[in-house]
């Protein structure tokens, strides 16, 4: 199956690249990005039919067991574009354009360092053989970096700032999961690069394994009554858990349930609350009413504000 | 008594074996693995996990090591030739294209996303200078005599010429949009300008250049028949392999072969194998009539060698 899946993502990914976006570089003299190019045709389609996959698994969820009515359209719209802009590229493309003199720069320090930056392959030799056992052990390493860094999001009052756009939604859907700032998604992406240079990236041939992770952390806010049960609740972060992080009493430094995949993080850091029977309401009633019902353009401006607020030491900005 | 007997048939069943298979070595750059086919029947023979992104090969002078480049992995994988059993591996800062200098003295090594250039001793793979270059060093061809190594520099459209024995460049010129596979023939240069449809024959001393060979859009590499009797280039875009005259640089044939023609490997009896980037396949092409057949291999293959195993045993 999953040979069927890449294969298919591939055929499409290849007749696309040569037949329309490698035609269309060549005549607008950007053949120099062409390998870029063909990567973020991969990563335009992984998106298409990562969207499709969510929608399918947990739009009937969300009709079968809803935790609240749908009552604002418009809200779930705006995070509909977070969504398209995220997963289709435009906004990777952005940041790729915007950070790449500064990410050849930064390759180029860190070469001219003699640092050659290690893979967990090269620290656990035995992974070698074994690329899907290292994705794995890529996806926890790198869930634990995640667990922080939400951490620090809700810790230091700039980053909430950003962050909080996520929180405010008191519509939150399956949709809602990519709903951040654009500075924030850039400082994700440098979290990101930063422990890429101490254990490199994850091998990038599992595009269903990548897809399934895509799924649950889509469906952990899925507006849908589910829980995993007593053992379930502790090895996949679930819509009842992240619903809890979500939560009117969770915001900012208050927050419960920081884990992006694997809730034993929390369980780990004393962080974790397991109750299996509170859905509760989302939202973050300190916030502006810009971030919860405003429009995308707006979220941002806003958001931005008050991270520059927050640096100035302005309360309420 | 009849243990005797086998004992002395066994030299003669030895060589009453079947001949191990020609072998061929495909980097799929977007699976991050090798595979490594019987050339006769095109059947897997043993995939090999790399760590990201291998792109280039090059057989070391010494004939036994085939040195595989994995750019995103940052290393270098050894493996024999023969056997596609990997040996070791070198942790060599994002190694894309690479070459040895004729003389078998030293290792250049260029990094395309690190805009750097390294030179390392052949012999133990020690770093003997890494120079920082600007946009994007792509491919390289050396001149002869060792002395030069010459990089298409991606980024700038230009050619950078540098000394081996000061391990300093020498000069910098430019030869169109986005030039990519290069290789010396004839005290010439001959360029891909990918941003274009042709090769740019550019003369090394002049810095001029004398000519164009026009063989579609998207020129990209080239490499020259092992017997002297033909080059071949790929253009990406209009998805062609061309046949030049070596002696008077034209076209003597065009064949078009959808999927991207890429890098070329040749085989003993004259047949060409391409990999077909984006089709995710290698084509096995016949010189004399044009056909071709293909065969999925990966995603995204890139470098590909030919090793002959039957010859070698003999």
């Amino acid at each position: 199956m999953t040979e069927t899946f890449t294969r298919f993502l591939d055929d499409i990914t290849g007749w696309l690249f040569e037949h329309v976006v490698q035609p269309a570089m060549y005549a607008l003299g950007l053949m120099d990005y062409a390998e870029d190019a063909l990567d973020w045709v991969q990563f335009g389609l992984f998106g298409v039919f990562s969207i499709l996959v969510v929608y399918v698994v947990c739009r009937p969820l969300e009709a079968w067991r809803p935790v609240e009515p749908v009552t604002d359209r418009r809200a779930i719209r705006t995070d509909i574009l977070y969504t398209l802009l995220t997963r289709l590229g435009v906004l990777p493309l952005i940041a790729f354009v915007l950070l790449n003199s500064l990410s050849a720069w930064w390759a180029g320090t860190v070469a001219d360092s003699g640092f050659v930056p290690p893979t967990l392959e090269t620290l656990i030799p035995g992974l070698r053989d074994h690329p899907v056992w290292a994705f794995l052990l890529y996806a926890v390493v790198l869930d634990f970096g995640e667990y922080w860094r939400h951490r620090f999001q809700h810790r230091f009052a700039w980053w909430w700032a950003l962050h909080s756009i996520h929180h405010a939604q008191r519509q939150m859907t399956f949709w809602t999961d990519d709903r951040n700032h654009i500075l924030d998604e850039i400082l994700a992406a440098l979290w990101f690069g930063t422990i890429a240079l101490l254990i490199g990236v994850p091998p990038g041939q599992f595009p269903l394994l990548v897809l399934v992770m895509r799924l649950a952390e889509s469906l952990s806010h899925a507006n849908v009554r589910l829980s995993f049960g007593s053992v379930g609740e502790r090895l996949v972060v679930s819509p009842r858990f992240h619903r809890l992080h979500h939560g009117i009493l969770s915001v900012a430094e208050m927050g419960k349930n920081y884990a992006v995949l694997f809730p034993v993080w929390d369980w780990i850091f004393g962080t974790a609350d397991f109750r299996r029977d509170v859905f509760p309401r989302t939202g973050d009633p300190e916030g502006p009413e810009a971030l919860a019902t405003g429009g995308w353009l707006r979220q941002q401006w806003v958001g931005l504000k008050r991270m520059a607020g927050a640096i100035a030491g302005r309360s309420g900005a | 008594m009849r243990r005797r007997a086998l004992l002395l048939a066994s030299p003669l069943l030895l060589l009453a074996r079947p001949a191990a298979a020609d072998l061929i070595f495909v980097l799929n750059s977007g699976d991050s693995s090798i595979l490594v086919l019987d050339a006769a029947t095109r059947q897997e023979v043993r995939r090999i996990p790399a760590l990201r992104e291998v792109h280039h090969l090059v057989m070391h002078p010494n004939g036994r090591d085939l040195l595989i480049a994995d750019s995103g992995g940052n290393e270098l994988l050894i493996v024999d030739p023969m056997t596609g059993e990997p040996r070791r591996r070198e942790r060599v800062s994002n190694p894309y294209h690479l070459a040895f200098s004729p003389d078998g003295q030293h290792l250049v090594v260029c990094s395309l996303r690190r805009n750097q250039v390294d030179i390392y001793q052949a012999s133990d793979l020690t770093l003997l200078a890494r120079l920082r270059t600007p946009d994007k060093p792509s491919h390289m061809a050396f001149r002869p005599d060792s002395k030069i190594v010459y990089v298409t520099l991606q980024g700038t459209g230009t050619v950078i010429a540098i000394s081996m024995e000061t391990r300093e460049p020498l000069w910098e010129t430019p030869v169109g949009r986005e030039p990519a596979g290069i290789i010396w023939h004839n005290d010439r240069l001959i360029v891909g300008i990918m941003g274009s449809d042709h090769f740019a024959v550019l003369n090394p001393v002049t810095k001029e250049i004398e000519r164009q060979i026009p063989i579609g859009r998207g020129a990209h590499t080239i490499f020259a028949q092992p017997d002297g009797k033909a080059l071949w280039a790929t253009s990406r875009v209009q998805s062609r392999l061309a046949e030049i005259d070596p002696a008077t640089l034209d076209v003597r044939r065009i064949i078009e072969i959808s999927g991207g023609p890429d890098c070329i490997t040749f085989e003993p009896d004259g047949h060409l194998w391409v990999t077909l980037r984006w089709a995710g396949r290698i084509a096995r092409v016949d010189p004399r009539t044009g056909e071709y057949e293909t065969n999925r291999v990966g995603r995204s293959p890139h470098g590909i060698f030919f090793q002959t195993v039957r010859a070698e045993q003999v």
